[in-house]
């Protein structure tokens, strides 16, 4: 079994915090991490392999030199080889360029050793577009399962797999053909607290790193900045809305406060009241 | 081949239907459309709705302010699948070359948009919360938060097309409905069959039916000051007293005290009720982006200093057990009078 | 795989535990770092002053090695406050332009990775997120490695340098110090880190540039009077500020160490400084005052002991991380030793304590032995001095037209309203037996 796994290194967005005067982001001091949904899809990469009784876990990503550190997180918690992506001229990358970049990637890796199954994370937290996944299933002209929750059944003879998926109604329970894209929720797997002998293995991982021109040579038109169809118009802090007036309780007395609520409350027009309990509407 | 005369840019709409219920999504968006439109000269608004068996849903997308409803009928259509879905749509798209294409942030939606938008080779931004026409380049400037919405990032899509984008629901208002309004309705022919698509659906888990707080023109939301799931009962007497749902900020949801489906927020809805009444939430701005759009905010709050009340319409400070029963009893007792001046 | 063996274990990725890791890889032991942090550092935070001597020793090379450091301290003293005044006592001098400086000042997050990244490019394995739970021991009691709190997670080796700052569980397990320190030995700091353009900061004390900075020490009503001290330095483009008083104060007087510090903000005197700054980070962290008569036993059969864990602080100078790495260089030179003799004993390693009663670290904590129990049982000096100085400050400045004789009487009087005359000359007797140690 071949499971590739694509992860990206985030920063902590419980972290972040926006320059008030520039409206940038402040990177400072913010630690990086592997986006968390994506550390889920390694460990049901694992896991697959543990279930078959065997195969390996390659996990890749695109991003700067230090996003080695993501990957080295990945290989403690059991990834078998780790690829990282990084040249000047991927920088810029919207989805569609991540996605090519990506696609060709596993296409030379599947070349090599053939590709079962690979796993996404159902967004990354910094951009929360959770697109690229379904860019690359796309660009591979293979079955795509997003927000994957469970793999119930992982058939190599036959080349099938069933997965549950969560959709609004429910869950969906799919069959489908392998290979296969899926991208994951948490409930796909628990993180596992990595053994100290993987971690001190790990310490010593020296991923493999690709440029835009070896050991595959990506398309200079569709890689970075030129690849990418959108372009950041302008960022900015959103704009609050103004709040009203603020009044105390300890102030106005209670009943002078609750007037106030009450026609604020006819303000907003809520029509509806009735005198036993109201009905959705 | 070009049907039609190139010349006109069209903003299309994905419907997003599942067992013939049209997502409401579908409907904000062509409200937006219509917008939009308005700024782009000579512009139409036209609509994408595939599926089995939908046709007759095709005027309702008139009512909302489509001009031309493209159907797609085929029974591989008949329940959602990304493939089919991708296709259709997409060489739909090739067809007609839209100028916007314009789909819902939904479960649906965000699978299948970055399938088209690759398919087609353009690009395309998730989750917006804000749509406009940039004046002097006639383009579309996509805004969406990222960065745990501390920041917000305004998208452009210049050379290709269509600028595809992703709203999620509710955050753009619901277009009142033109009853009398109809339109042209294109059949589009998609002759994909079964056995070239590769995912099949065992079977459909049915959840509960989860209390849908997106939709509530009334939202009675506590937060961590209620200080125990017993307090949640009260807002739920306040709530059904106003004809509302009760909704909950995310340590709430967290402790167990409310179901997840009753969080508002950045990593749960986004709502726009007539009426959002906060108790015991500080106001985060993870839980403002998922709430600002209401009407009218009342925030009560022990905290003077409490980042909510820079937004609320109305803020309070004291405390909510002392307010919400006086509230409750107030509502009460004038809707029981029918004096009320409500 | 089977037993993960090494040479040396420590315990702990802050400057005690690097400083032993680098000696000894230094000297060709195959070292294993464990830290519980995402990275050494992520949980540290400690004022701000950083002294280059000890680093120095270690690392002699350490400025070509481009420290993080903040700003060189290039001015430094005290505050003096009382609720509405105060007396500044603050030293600049040309001297403390050379570079290196004698000190600088420092954030943790930036300087504790970048002091273990030399300890791993001198060959040191490091492991983070990683807990140690308990020592290993064989059947006589010696200990032979450590247990994680990671799957399959024990590590042996003959020697454990513990490591592991002031919450003390694994000297304590090690049976180097007989309980946990009471609140009267450990005192509890606030820190504030608040953001301000570097421009901006410059302008408000006075630096002439990023070669400048200050370090203020400030007493008084910063902590309502009580024994303690308040602190302000200027890092490159924002100020530490914070708090620290015996944990017992917290305690009995019932207050919340945040309010403590808001109250410092908000004092009239400091808070222009802060006006309009970002508070980026915000931590609390335990100081150890255990003082040199209750330090733990440095050594045990195949363990010692380095930097907070073993209350290796002098508190009056706000020194901690140099003796920290003294210690650290100290232990780590008594394991290469000890490796060399083939000999893990405690008779052994207790050679460690030796070679730190020679140096700054032990003569140091010696003289001041008697600085907590001084502050212990005379809570009042800090407040009520301080708010005397002030207010004889004000007569003295203030009292125009007034015979000076007359304002002297007055003040004299005044200090002897809030305090007997014997009860001053008592205080200052035990303030300088407590300095001389
Ligand atoms: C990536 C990320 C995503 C997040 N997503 C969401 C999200 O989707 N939704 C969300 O809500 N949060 C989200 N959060 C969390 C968010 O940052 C806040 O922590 C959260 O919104 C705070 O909830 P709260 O206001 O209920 O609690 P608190 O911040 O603890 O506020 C409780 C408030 O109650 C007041 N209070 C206490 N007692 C009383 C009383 N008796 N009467 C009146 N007032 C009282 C207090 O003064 C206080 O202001 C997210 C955070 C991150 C990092
Ligand atoms: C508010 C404050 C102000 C201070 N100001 C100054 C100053 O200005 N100048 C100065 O020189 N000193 C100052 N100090 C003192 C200084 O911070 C300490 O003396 C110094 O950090 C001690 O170093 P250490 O290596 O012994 O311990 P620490 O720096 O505390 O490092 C201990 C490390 O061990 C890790 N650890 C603990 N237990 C385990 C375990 N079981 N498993 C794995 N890892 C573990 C911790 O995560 C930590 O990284 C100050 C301290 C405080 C709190
Ligand atoms: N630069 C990248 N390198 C590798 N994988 C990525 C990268 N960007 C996104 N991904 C993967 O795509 C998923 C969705 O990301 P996004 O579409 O950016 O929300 C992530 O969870 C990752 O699994």
């Amino acid at each position: 079994m071949h499971a590739v796994v694509a992860i990206k290194q985030v920063p902590d967005t419980s972290n972040v915090r926006i320059d008030p005067e520039t409206g940038t982001l402040i990177r400072e001091g913010v630690p990086a991490i592997v986006n968390p949904y994506d550390l889920h899809a390694v460990e049901a990469a694992v896991q697959l392999k543990e279930r078959v009784g065997g195969g390996q876990v390659t996990v890749i990503t695109m991003g700067p030199p230090k996003a080695a550190e993501a990957l080295i997180e990945c290989i403690e918690q059991g990834a078998d080889r780790a690829i990282l992506i990084s040249d000047r001229k991927f920088g810029g990358a919207d989805t569609l360029a991540t996605s090519y970049v990506l696609a060709r990637a596993i296409e030379t890796i599947n070349a090599e050793l053939p590709v079962d199954i690979i796993l996404f994370g159902k967004q990354a937290i910094d951009g929360d577009t959770a697109q690229v996944g379904p860019g690359v299933a796309t660009r591979l002209n293979i079955p795509l399962i997003t927000y994957a929750i469970a793999i119930e059944e992982f058939d190599l003879e036959a080349r099938t797999a069933i997965v549950h998926r969560r959709v609004e109604q429910g869950i969906e329970v799919l069959q489908t053909s392998l290979p296969v894209l899926l991208t994951v929720e948490k409930e796909i797997a628990p993180v596992r607290h990595a053994p100290l002998p993987r971690l001190i293995a790990a310490a010593r991982y020296q991923p493999e790193v690709w440029s835009a021109t070896a050991p595959v040579v990506f398309d200079p038109q569709q890689i970075g900045l030129k690849g990418s169809p959108t372009v950041v118009g302008k960022a900015f802090t959103p704009e609050q809305r103004s709040g009203g007036e603020v009044i105390s309780v300890a102030d106005l007395g209670l009943n002078a406060v609750v007037a106030r609520a009450l026609a604020v409350i006819e303000q907003a027009h809520v029509r509806n009241l009735q005198p036993e309990t109201g009905v959705v509407s | 081949m070009n049907a039609e005369q190139p010349v006109v840019p069209r903003i299309w709409v994905f419907v997003e239907q599942q067992e013939r219920q049209v997502h409401p999504v579908s409907w904000e968006l062509l409200g937006a459309a219509k917008r939009l439109s308005a700024d782009l000269p000579g512009s139409v608004v036209e609509a994408v709705l595939p599926g089995h068996q939908i046709a007759d849903l095709a005027p309702q997308a008139f009512h909302y302010g489509a001009s031309r409803v493209y159907v797609i009928d085929s029974p591989v259509l008949e329940i959602y699948r990304n493939l089919p879905y991708a296709v259709a749509v997409s060489q739909l798209v090739m067809q007609y070359r839209p100028e916007i294409f314009l789909i819902g942030a939904t479960t649906l939606g965000r699978d299948l948009a970055g399938s088209i938008a690759t398919r087609v080779g353009t690009g395309l931004t998730a989750d917006c919360t804000e749509l406009a026409i940039d004046p002097a380049q006639h383009i579309l400037a996509a805004t969406r938060p990222t960065f745990g919405g501390n920041l917000m990032a305004t998208i452009l899509c210049r050379r290709h097309r269509p600028q595809m984008a992703t709203v999620r629901p509710r955050v753009l208002p619901m277009p009142d409905p033109m009853p009398d309004a109809t339109g042209e309705v294109i059949n589009v022919p998609f002759d994909m069959r079964e056995e070239d698509v590769p995912v099949k659906r065992l079977r459909l888990i049915r959840a509960e039916e989860q209390p849908n707080i997106e939709y509530a023109d009334v939202l009675v939301a506590g937060g961590r000051g209620v200080g125990g799931p017993e307090g949640f009962a009260l807002l739920e007497e306040l709530a059904n007293a106003l004809g509302g749902m009760v909704a909950a900020s995310r340590p709430v949801v967290d402790a167990g005290w409310m179901d997840a489906s009753r969080q508002v927020g950045q990593t749960g809805k986004t709502v726009r009720p007539k009426l959002y009444i906060a108790a015991g939430i500080s106001g985060a701005v993870q839980h403002r982006v998922g709430m600002s759009g209401a009407d009218v905010i009342l925030a009560i709050n022990t905290d003077p200093n409490a980042p909510i009340f820079q937004i609320a319409t109305l803020g309070i400070v004291g405390d909510l057990y002392d307010v919400i029963p006086a509230l409750i009893r107030q509502v009460k007792g004038q809707a029981q009078d029918g004096h009320a001046h409500l | 795989m089977g037993m993960l063996t090494f040479d040396a274990i420590v315990v702990g990725a802050g400057p005690a535990g690097v400083a032993a890791a680098l000696t000894m890889a230094r000297g060709g032991l195959k070292v294993i770092i464990i830290e519980r942090g995402r990275f050494a550092g992520a949980k540290n935070l400690f004022g701000g002053v950083f002294y280059t001597h000890a680093l120095a020793d270690v690392l002699p090379d350490y400025w070509e090695r481009k420290p993080p450091f903040e700003r060189p301290v290039t001015e430094q003293g005290y505050w003096m406050l009382s609720p509405d005044s105060v007396i500044r006592v603050m030293h600049k001098s040309e001297r403390y332009r050379k570079e290196p400086a004698d000190a600088y000042t420092v954030l943790r997050a930036r300087f504790d990775p970048w002091f273990a990244e030399q300890a791993v490019e001198a060959g040191a394995l490091l492991i983070t997120r990683t807990t140690v739970t308990r020592l290993l021991k064989d059947e006589r009691g010696r200990v032979i490695g450590v247990d994680t709190d990671r799957p399959e997670g024990s590590v042996y080796a003959p020697v454990v340098i513990i490591a592991e700052g002031v919450n003390n569980l694994l000297t304590r397990q090690a049976g180097l110090i007989a309980s946990d320190l009471p609140p009267t030995h450990v005192a509890l700091a606030v820190k504030e880190y608040v953001n301000l353009p570097a421009k901006e900061l410059q302008a408000r004390f006075g630096l002439s540039g990023p070669r400048e900075g200050v370090a203020i020490d400030v007493f008084g009503d910063v902590t309502l009077g009580l024994p303690g001290t308040g602190f302000i330095y200027t890092n490159q483009s924002g100020i530490s500020i914070g708090v620290g008083m015996l944990l017992s104060e917290f305690i009995t007087h019932r207050l919340r160490p945040y309010e403590v510090l808001e109250r410092f903000k908000n004092h009239p005197v400091v808070r222009p400084y802060l006006e309009g700054g970002e508070v980026r980070e915000y931590g609390a962290h335990l100081i150890p005052e255990t003082g040199y008569d209750r330090m733990p036993k440095l050594a045990g059969d195949g363990v010692m002991v380095a930097g907070d864990a073993a209350g290796m602080v002098d508190a009056l100078h706000r020194e901690g991380t140099n003796l920290a790495i003294t210690a650290g260089k100290a232990a780590g030179e008594t394991a290469l030793a000890a490796h060399q003799q083939g000999d893990f004993s405690a008779a052994f390693l207790s050679r460690y304590r030796r070679t730190l009663e020679d140096s700054f670290v032990l003569k140091d904590m010696k003289q001041y032995r008697r600085m907590t129990d001084f502050l212990e049982s005379s809570p009042h000096f800090m407040g009520t001095y301080v708010n005397l100085l002030n207010e004889a400050a004000l007569r003295y400045f203030t009292a125009h037209g007034i015979p000076k004789r007359e304002m002297e009487h007055d003040i004299i009087k005044m200090v002897r309203e809030r305090r007997s005359f014997t009860g001053v000359a008592w205080d200052m007797l035990k303030l300088m037996r407590a300095m001389r140690g």
